[in-house]
């Protein structure tokens, strides 16, 4: 029968229409009205949808409730190890809908086509409400009416529990209550699709309280792990096409380097393989993988690449970026935490410090080197598969490049390795060169970057530096803090292969680039020390280091890699503030107590000096060495808030003076992001972050000369072993009255470097200001 | 055309001989439990089992593989675990092995990329030392193999603990 009658109600902002007598298959169908100010991108007209995008008007965009009373979510964010849509969604979902975490039978995630919202793969809990809570929340309340409706109970009279609404002493199932009738709500909707935040679900539909929750706060195993581990996993390394050829890139000689001529084929050894050249870009095809690398090094070693000397080289990069960078183009961002008559208060200071704090180029470095494959077709549909933390963005960008649309193109998403944050812009660089092959040979083309390529042509996180003042008061109080951040643009989101290739992309970073590809420095790490009467905090920002003197506009691209900015702001920051304890004569964190008011702040510390039991007292500790065979131990502290989480760390530390060599012997964080979701996983991100993050501060720079990257291979850029790893603890710090999840797993890796260099100080009596702490930059700091 | 043996079968393979074992792997195979991480034999992300050793398949030529010599892959563990404790056909299809099993209930991986090779090494040190102890289990994962094998991640400790709770799995025998 075909739909006879309509009615619709409000929803506490979004309108459920209901059609009734439809024997199709019921489905509640959560819409999704667009009433954004900023129209969606990729020259889709306001408010209609690209073919080959999911209507967010409609309700399979978001989220699915079927008959049996299963239900399917989907979200354009994809995992890259963090587990968050297999875990905390399902658990955020099943708790807002009241429906068993089982329910929850299918988790859609990245593929453009199939997921509605678009947006990077990061900040997955944010200020506490992803999208699918709001969508779930509002399909909540719309269920109640149905079933006010149907039971003929009112709606604040009904209860509901594993999907099962009850009231007046009748009941009736999800399932049955949607069966038989075509049900459409739709909800607000703002953003642009294909930008890195991509759509936000708006308005603010009842949630429900935190104390009544049952799903919240178990350990749900992830259903992404046993696929994995079970060899079940479909990886993006594993997508073979009919008539695909494996591709390998012959990379230009230098960051600057133009292509004089590419090298001929050897056809005797390599017969099926061909070169494709397009500007400065040059590519080997092969039917088979081995065919295409060996031709891809033949060819690559007859390629003739023009010179370039642009780069200041590791030795003089601090010299180049204090003295001769441009940091007066881009404004100076200033924090809100700027109070008091600072340069009054450190003029007049008796008891005050000034230093320098340095932090290097370091690489997101994945497990597997980035690789994609591109499908252009005759037709001009093209089609992406691939891994990558923000596929809506790159569909705008591979359609930008090509000059098409974004309706005639899918990128289609699988598991892969960590990028952590690499691809958060749409790319992580093999992507927009496997499209740009393909539609050379009219052919599915699988590009996989090697390891050299990936460490010498990927993005990295830039290098820094950071200028205190600081004072403290005769009560041993922080009496004035002024800092001044130092960093090049840290978001370069362009297509690598279209640069080189000459096609269009985004802009590099400039000072009036939008709010993300900007030069502007903003001050991310929020201010903490409230007790503090004077303070200024500036952000400066520049040019990509060697961008504007490439020949080919490359340079040091850099990339936002795990807590972006933060990272560089607050180890400076939290090391200052450590080396203000020991001018005042202080224990490092009672000096952190007795300045904050914040009583998140303090608790994680309070946690955190019980659990690693600390010794409170003074640094440097009494009886320290700065030479000797024999390691001497210290320890110390950091804290940070981000993303609605409070966290505190203590590094235990053991230096060898003779050798340099810094061995971090205990790790403990105590950490309160408000609501616990999933302690398990959150655990477990906890101490894979504190892992990369103690192999950054110790191990991580990426090394330049003149001309690039010098480095090529883990030999060259290691990363932290098992042999290396601390005994490391965790207090996880439940916290549900704050009513918000805060963020999960990235922040770790910024607390252990500042806590680590304190450590220092307290076991030498000697301060070390740079990153990373590699024996030669230890022994420096011992001998000054 | 060569013949190798994966996983209990006899395979016959058309690849010049020079052909790292895991493009033939993971291409002509199609066994994509080992994964491409460096080509270097620098982080293990490739490795397999040979006769019961961690190797790293991204620098084996398949011309170095003997026609009687045993790979076990990612896909071959719970074939493995069945023959070596006797299961029939029917229950070796529905088990896992022991290390796959412990990788689970720890929730160990994050991006997983590399834990191919953490299970792989897993595997080839319980079969010598049924109950490691921390100090093992970093030295198998740094220095017993031709390389350390590496996590981006940082899940180290969750694969020691993971080790420990495959050799509690193994004593029991399930």
């Amino acid at each position: 029968m075909a739909t006879r009658s309509t009615n619709s109600i409000d929803v506490f902002g979004a309108t459920l229409t209901r059609r009734q007598f439809v024997k199709t298959s019921g489905i509640l169908a959560v819409g999704v009205s667009v009433v954004g100010t900023s129209p969606l991108r990729g020259d889709t007209p306001k408010g209609t949808v690209a073919k080959n995008s999911l209507d967010p008007s409609l309700a399979s965009s978001w989220l699915e409730i079927h008959p049996n009373g299963t239900v399917t979510i989907r979200t354009g964010k994809n995992d890259f190890g963090q587990g968050s849509v297999y875990t905390a969604y399902r658990q955020i979902v099943a708790e807002e809908l009241s429906v068993p975490f089982e329910a929850i039978t299918t988790v859609v995630t990245g593929s453009t086509d199939q997921t509605p919202d678009g947006g990077g793969s990061f900040g997955f809990l944010n200020d506490g409400t992803p999208n699918l809570r709001k969508v779930a929340a509002y399909t909540y309340q719309a269920l109640l009416d149905l079933a006010a409706t149907k039971l003929g109970v009112p709606k604040d009279k009904l209860t509901v529990k594993d999907g099962v609404a009850s009231g007046g002493g009748k009941d009736i199932s999800y399932g049955d209550l949607i069966k038989g009738q075509q049900l459409s709500l739709t909800i607000p909707v703002k953003g642009d699709l294909t930008n890195i935040i991509g759509l936000t679900v708006d308005g603010n539909p009842p949630m429900k309280p935190v104390s009544e929750y049952t799903v919240i706060g178990k350990s749900f195993p992830s259903s992404a792990i046993r696929e994995k581990v079970s060899a079940k996993a479909n990886w993006a390394t594993d997508v073979r096409l009919p008539g695909m050829l494996h591709g390998r890139i012959v990379h230009p000689k230098t960051l600057g380097s133009t292509l004089i001529s590419a090298g001929k084929l050897d056809k005797v050894k390599f017969p099926s393989a061909q070169v494709i050249v397009k500007q400065n870009l040059v590519g080997v095809v092969a039917p088979t993988e081995w065919e295409a690398i060996q031709a891809a090094q033949q060819v690559a070693a007859e390629t003739k690449w023009t010179d370039w000397k642009g780069l200041p080289g590791t030795a003089k990069l601090y010299q180049y970026l204090k003295k001769e960078s441009d940091w007066t183009s881009t404004p100076v961002m200033k924090s809100g935490a700027t109070k008091g008559d600072t340069a009054a208060a450190l003029a007049s200071a008796k008891k005050k410090l000034s230093a320098t704090y340095q932090l290097s180029y370091m690489k997101h470095a994945p497990i597997g080197p980035t690789m994609a494959i591109g499908d252009v077709q005759a037709d001009g549909m093209v089609h992406i598969h691939t891994h990558n933390q923000n596929p809506q963005e790159l569909r705008g960008e591979i359609a930008k490049m090509l000059g098409t649309t974004i309706d005639k193109v899918v990128v289609h998403i699988y598991p892969g390795p960590g990028h952590y944050g690499r691809s958060n812009g749409g790319n992580a660089g093999a992507e927009d060169e496997a499209v740009i092959l393909s539609q050379a040979v009219g052919k599915p083309v699988r590009v996989q970057w090697m390891r050299a390529d990936d460490i010498q042509w990927s993005t990295q996180s830039p290098a820094s530096f950071s200028d205190v003042e600081l004072a403290v008061d005769d009560q041993g109080k922080l009496a004035a803090f002024q800092i001044d951040h130092y960093m090049p643009a840290m978001q370069d989101d362009r297509l690598v292969g279209a640069v080189l290739a000459g096609l269009p992309t985004t802009p590099a970073p400039d000072v009036r680039g939008d709010f993300v590809t900007s030069t502007v420095n903003n001050i991310s790490d929020e201010w903490l020390y409230a007790q503090a009467p004077n303070v200024i905090e500036r952000g400066h920002g520049t040019f990509q280091v060697g961008q504007k003197a490439s020949p080919i506009a490359v340079g040091l691209r850099d990339h936002s890699m795990r807590t972006p900015v933060q990272f560089q702001q607050n180890y400076p920051r939290e090391l200052a503030i450590s080396e203000a304890a020991v001018l005042a004569g202080a224990d490092a964190i009672q000096f952190r107590i007795d300045n904050l008011k914040e009583e998140r702040a303090i608790g994680v510390l309070k946690t955190v000096r019980e659990s690693s039991g600390w010794d409170v007292r003074p640094s440097p500790k009494p009886g320290v060495a700065t030479t000797g065979k024999e390691p001497v131990r210290g320890r110390g502290v950091s804290l940070m808030l981000r993303d609605g989480t409070y966290w505190a760390c203590v590094c235990h530390i053991a230096v060898t003076p003779d050798t340099g060599v810094i061995k971090v012997e205990k790790c403990t964080f105590a950490v309160d992001p408000g609501v616990i979701i999933n302690p398990t996983h959150l655990k477990r991100h906890v101490e894979g972050g504190a892992m990369m993050g103690i192999s950054m501060a110790l191990l991580e720079e990426v090394t330049i000369d003149e001309s690039g990257v010098t480095q090529d291979d883990w030999n060259s850029y290691p990363i932290l072993t098992m042999a290396d790893i601390p005994e490391i603890k965790v207090e996880l710090i439940p916290n549900p009255k704050v009513g918000k999840y805060g963020g999960g797993s990235e922040a770790a890796n910024a607390l252990a470097a500042p806590a680590i260099a304190a450590a220092f100080y307290d076991a030498t009596g000697k301060a070390i200001r740079r990153l990373p702490m590699k024996p030669a930059y230890v022994l420096e700091a011992l001998k000054a | 055309m060569v013949t190798i043996n994966v996983n209990g079968a006899r395979r016959e393979v058309q690849a010049p001989g020079d052909t790292p074992l895991l493009y033939v792997l993971r291409n002509d195979l199609l066994l994509t439990g080992p994964q491409f991480g460096c080509g270097l034999a620098q982080c293990g992300a490739c490795s397999v089992l040979i006769d019961g050793k961690e190797v790293r398949s991204c620098i084996t030529a398949l011309s170095d593989v003997g026609t009687d010599q045993e790979i076990t892959t990612l896909e071959g563990l719970p074939g493995r675990w069945a023959k070596q404790k006797g299961l029939s056909q029917e229950e070796a299809k529905n088990t896992l092995h022991p290390v796959q099993h412990a990788w689970i209930e720890e929730q160990t991986p994050q991006c997983g990329f590399c834990q191919n090779g953490m299970m792989i090494k897993a595997t080839e040190l319980l079969e010598s030392n049924s109950n490691p102890t921390p100090e093992q289990i970093k030295a198998a994962y740094t220095t017993s193999g031709i390389s350390p094998i590496l996590c981006r991640c940082g899940t180290y400790k969750a694969v020691m603990e993971s080790v420990q709770r495959a050799a509690a799995i193994m004593a029991k025998g399930r």
